[in-house]
């Protein structure tokens, strides 16, 4: 009776140990979780210039955003849920920018026919207007004026596409845009139908 | 009839020696389907063994590939291994070099600072902050300060508890202004730096975050810490309050806490107010008496023991009975930020009451300063011009300033920035705090 009563206290034992461990087994997986891309650019344009220069996603590695986040939000004051998004943001931006894939004959970037299922003024306001502002006049340092008659909407539609889908950095900007503005969701139907929007709204 | 006769026995004989010939002829047949068969089954052979042979060869060839996959799965899942551990290291800071001219003395070069700020985190939950300072003093000595050291830990999305020594949360400059890749001159506002108006960082415990706000956000940081203590000089036969020393002192020794904090408010996105304050007791720990050391003595000596001469002995002055004194700190800021302009403007009042037990007893004082900057980054250019107005009230008038600083920048990249500063200073005449001067500065925020 005394050996069954020490086996069933060590087996409690062993179950308590292992509930209390359990959490610690799911510490396996990665972290933190992925935010809102779209949120975190925006969290970035209002947040980071209010003390320093926006920093590129390309300046540090994934890994590397992860405490710089996290630091960040110690000094500005973000929520959790803020901390996450940028860090989605500055990730998924985290590309080289103008790195095109290999063009074979008949496969160009050239506008594509395809219609995109969401309107201009859409995928504008989710993904370019942290940076671009609502007017087009651009609310980060680097922003071009699109509203600018010589500026960037005065070349072809062509040029755009690459530039949006590849990113692109302006001469003399201290920062680039990332490929896509940061949301890699974007297909080259979305961005022709940005571009539209653009056009029409601030050309 | 003889005709027909002959007839039917030539019919007989070549019947008979058809039927005769017969076997022979199906036994020629049956060897050459013999030996074809014979052909076809070593056919069949050596197919089926070519087979055999190819299967395992293929088995081989599968074995090979699986565990030539089996490895590569290993090699991928281990070189993107380091990307998720639990715990990662990360070292982040700034460093600046530079140069200064002053209208009085020859311009020097100056090293400037080195300062490394290690982060080590434990996934979401836990993350050991630290910033380092290296500096090279006038003889060439290198010193070494903790600017902060704490352990932060995450509750939730809200709140974050910090312990340790942390930057003080009042204002805004000291805490995310100070680095010098983010400050937009070459130095700091008159009041804001190191014995100034504004305490510099604090040892203790706090809690901070952020949270929604109806449409928008706010931020707050409160915390609880030892406080700081306070220096008195000898001048013109009294005591009078030197300074505040509000550099994260690791004792506490008048055993009175300091409790403040600050609440940031987001009205639009990016614009910032905040307002800080802070209140506690602080005591004299330390007397500066200088040239009038003797008489310093002679008089705390009256004070103690009247007759005695003795100032409380050689190790400097018994500051044991110096009654705590009132601390209390103000402050309010601002930041706004449009394209590449940006304005803010701080301003800080730190006041200490006054005290009338002790050898240091003297009135109260009152250390208060603001600034406002302007910046703005010209589109499509690498130059940010800068003009910043302060203005640093002390209780002694040698080092109450004004000072117009204007500078041009230029962003070799977003974190490296070249510095152009001219400060226009206008203090008691024949002060430090009266000499213009202008500074050159490369800064690196890495």
């Amino acid at each position: 009776m005394k050996l069954l009563y020490t086996s069933k206290t060590r087996l409690f034992l062993m179950s308590l140990l292992f509930s209390l461990a359990a959490p610690g087994l799911a510490t396996a997986t990665p972290f933190p979780e992925p935010g809102d891309p779209i949120a975190g650019a925006k969290v970035w344009a209002d947040t980071c210039s209010r003390c320093h220069n926006a920093r590129n996603p390309s300046d540090l590695r994934d890994d590397q955003w992860i405490s710089t986040a996290f630091h960040m939000r110690m000094r500005a004051g973000l929520t959790g849920q803020q901390t996450r998004d940028v860090l989605t943001f500055m990730q998924d931006s985290n590309v080289p920018i103008n790195i095109k894939p290999m063009v074979f004959e008949g496969n160009s970037v050239a506008p594509v026919v395809a219609q995109s299922s969401l309107s201009g003024v859409d995928v504008y306001n989710q993904t370019c207007i942290a940076c671009h502002g609502a007017n087009g006049k651009g609310t980060v340092p680097g922003a071009p004026d699109l509203t600018d008659a010589k500026g960037v909407l005065s070349q072809t539609d062509e040029v755009l596409l690459e530039h949006i889908k590849f990113g692109f950095k302006s001469p003399g900007s201290a920062m680039a845009m990332p490929p896509k503005g940061g949301n890699k969701n974007l297909t080259d139907a979305d961005i022709n139908a940005v571009i539209q929007y653009m056009q029409e709204q601030f050309n | 009839m003889k005709i027909i006769k002959r007839a039917s026995v030539r019919v007989l004989v070549l019947t008979t020696t058809m039927v005769l010939s017969l076997p022979v002829l199906a036994d020629e047949k049956y060897d050459k389907l013999e030996q074809q068969l014979q052909i076809l089954q070593e056919q069949l052979l050596g197919v089926q063994q070519e087979l055999k042979e190819y299967k395992q060869e293929v088995s081989t060839k599968e074995a090979q590939v699986e565990r030539e996959v089996t490895t590569l799965k290993e090699d991928v899942a281990k070189a993107d291994e380091w990307k998720h551990p639990d715990t990662l290291i990360h070292m982040s800071g700034y460093a600046d070099v530079g140069y200064t001219s002053s209208s009085g003395p020859d311009g020097s070069f100056g090293v400037g600072r080195f300062a490394p700020i290690f982060h080590f985190q434990y996934r979401d939950k836990v993350m050991l902050e630290s910033e380092l300072e290296f500096l090279v003093d006038a003889d060439g000595n290198t010193e070494v300060i903790l600017e902060y050291l704490t352990i932060d830990y995450f509750l939730n999305d809200y709140v974050a508890l910090v312990a340790g020594k942390f930057l003080s949360p009042i204002g805004q400059f000291r805490q995310n202004l100070h680095p010098s890749w983010i400050n937009k001159l070459a130095t700091a506002p008159p009041g804001f730096g190191h014995d100034g108006a504004a305490p510099t960082s604090e040892v203790g415990v706090q809690a901070r975050g952020g949270f929604k706000l109806g449409g928008t956000y706010a931020n707050y940081a409160a915390y609880i810490s030892n406080g700081p203590e306070l220096n008195s000089t000898f001048e013109d036969g009294e005591f009078e309050l030197e300074g505040i020393v509000a550099e994260g002192l690791g004792t506490d020794a008048d055993g009175e806490k300091v409790i403040g904090g600050r609440f940031g408010f987001l009205p639009l996105p990016k614009l910032e107010i905040g307002i800080s304050a802070a209140g506690g007791k602080a005591s004299v720990t330390a007397v500066e008496a200088g040239h009038g050391e003797a008489a310093a003595r002679k008089f705390a000596s009256e004070l103690l023991s009247p007759g005695s001469g003795d100032g409380g002995g050689d190790d400097g002055f018994d500051l044991h009975a110096e009654q705590a004194r009132s601390y209390s700190v103000f402050g309010a800021d601002f930041v706004w930020t449009l394209s590449g302009l940006q304005l803010r403007g701080e301003y800080i009042q730190s006041k200490i009451g006054a005290a009338n037990v002790g050898i240091t007893a003297s009135e109260g004082a009152t250390w208060q300063s603001w600034y406002t900057q302007a910046s703005y980054l010209i589109p499509q250019t690498k130059f940010e011009p800068v003009i910043r107005y302060t203005d640093f009230d002390s209780p002694h008038s040698s080092q109450d300033q004004r000072q117009w600083g204007v500078g041009i920048n230029y962003l070799i990249s977003s974190n490296v920035i070249a510095k152009f500063t001219y400060e226009f200073n206008n203090g008691q005449q024949d002060s430090a705090a009266d000499i213009n001067r202008w500074l050159l500065q490369l800064a690196y925020g890495f």
